[in-house]
C-alpha cells in the first residue's frame, strides 16, 4: 500500500468530488483506490464529464463533509 | 514586480450550443433554443485557455436565445455559482434547502453555493434574449450547507463609483470564499483606484461595455486582464457608459494554473 497522501479531485463540470480515501463504493470503487488506478474512460457519475476534466484540489471539508461526500 | 495577463475578446472560448440531439437534455428550449457562451477560462472539451484565476474556474459571458432557452435541471456540488443579469429575464430554480424559484432582471444578481448538493435550472421564459455573466468558484470548504442569496445593483443611482456586489462589505452578498465582485459603470475621463486587500490577492478586470485603461493596458469591449502582486490598480475610463466587472480574489497556490503558465510562457 502506497504511503502517498490520499488525493481529492473535483469535477470541473459539476463539482462532484472523488476522494481517494473514501472511494465510491456505490459505484464499485473501493475506499483507498488511487485516482491513477481508475480507468481513463471513467466519467463523472453525476454529469458525465470525462476523467481528464477533474482537477486535484487541496480544500478542506466542512464539518460533516466526508459523510456527505460519501453519499453524494 | 507585478504579474499580469490579457485576454482579448476574440481569444475567449466562443461556443454556440443548440438544444438539439443529446444536448437537448442539457440545453433547454428544443428545437430552436440556443445558448452562446464566451468563456474566459477552461473552455472547450479539451480545456483550452487559462485554467482559472485564483479559485475562479468559469467566467462565462452568456446569452440565452429564444423563449424557453437555458439550462435544464442538473446537479451541482461544491461550486459557488454567481449570475449577474444585464438584459432580459433569468428564471433561476434550485432544489437546495427548501427550494427556490427566482426571477432576475437587469441589475439583479445571485450567489448560489451548491455545497452539499442541489440541482438548478437557468431559464429565459420571456421573448427577449437573456444576457448574463456566470462566475464559478471553488469554495473555501467542501460540502457546506447550500445557500442562495440575491440582490440588485441600481445602475441609475450608483454611477461613477466602484460598487461591491459580492463580498464582505455591508450590502454585498456573502460568499464562502476570500473574493469580492464589484461593478463600475462610469463616464469617459473619470479615473478610479482599486486597492487590493493584500499582495496575496489578485484582480480580474472585465470590460463588459466601453473601453478602459487599466495600468498600461487598454481594454476594449469584452477584453479582460488579470493582475497580481500589486497594491492597487487604476482604471481610467476612455468611453462613456463603460461597464466593468472587477473580481478580487485570494491567489490560491494552484499547481494546475502554474503548470499551464509554464507551458504557455512566451506565447
Amino acid at each position: 500500500m502506497s504511503t502517498e497522501r490520499f488525493k481529492l479531485l473535483l469535477c470541473l463540470g459539476c463539482g462532484f468530488s472523488y476522494d481517494e480515501a473514501l472511494g465510491l463504493p456505490e459505484h464499485g470503487i473501493a475506499p483507498g483506490t488511487r485516482w491513477a488506478d481508475i480507468p481513463d474512460d471513467w466519467v463523472c457519475p453525476d454529469c458525465g464529464t470525462p476523467k481528464h476534466m477533474f482537477e486535484m484540489v487541496v480544500i478542506g471539508y466542512a464539518p460533516g463533509g466526508p459523510e456527505l461526500a460519501r453519499t453524494a | 514586480m507585478s504579474n499580469s495577463f490579457i485576454i482579448r475578446n476574440a481569444e475567449r472560448g466562443h461556443d454556440m450550443i443548440k438544444s438539439d440531439g443529446l444536448r437537448s437534455s442539457y440545453i433547454a428550449g428544443h428545437p430552436d433554443g440556443f445558448v452562446t457562451r464566451a468563456s474566459s477560462f477552461n473552455f472547450h472539451e479539451y480545456q483550452g485557455g487559462r485554467p482559472g484565476f485564483g479559485p475562479i474556474r468559469v467566467f462565462g459571458d452568456e446569452i440565452f436565445h429564444g423563449a424557453g432557452c437555458g439550462y435544464n435541471m442538473h446537479p451541482h456540488h461544491n461550486f459557488v455559482i454567481c449570475a449577474f443579469v444585464f438584459a432580459g429575464e433569468l428564471t433561476h430554480i434550485n432544489t437546495a434547502g427548501a427550494g427556490m424559484v427566482d426571477r432576475l432582471q437587469a441589475g439583479d444578481y445571485y450567489v448560489f453555493s451548491a455545497g452539499s448538493g442541489g440541482k438548478h435550472s437557468e431559464l429565459s421564459v420571456t421573448p427577449e434574449d437573456m444576457h448574463a455573466i456566470y462566475l464559478w468558484l471553488l469554495p473555501e470548504q467542501l460540502y457546506l450547507p447550500p445557500t442562495y442569496h440575491r440582490a440588485h445593483f441600481d445602475f441609475r443611482r450608483r454611477r461613477n463609483e466602484i460598487v461591491q456586489l459580492v463580498g464582505d462589505d455591508s450590502g454585498a452578498l456573502p460568499i464562502a470564499q476570500d473574493l469580492r465582485v464589484s461593478r463600475l459603470m462610469a463616464d469617459a475621463s473619470r479615473s478610479f483606484s482599486y486597492r487590493l486587500r493584500t499582495t496575496s490577492h489578485g484582480v480580474y478586470v472585465f470590460a463588459r461595455e466601453g473601453s478602459v485603461r487599466c495600468g498600461d493596458v487598454t481594454l476594449g469591449r469584452r477584453d479582460s486582464t488579470g493582475i497580481w502582486n500589486v497594491d492597487a490598480i487604476n482604471i481610467e475610463v476612455l468611453e462613456d457608459d463603460a461597464d466593468v466587472m472587477i473580481v478580487e480574489t485570494i491567489m490560491t497556490d494552484d499547481e494546475n494554473i502554474k503548470k499551464w503558465e509554464r507551458e504557455h510562457a512566451g506565447h
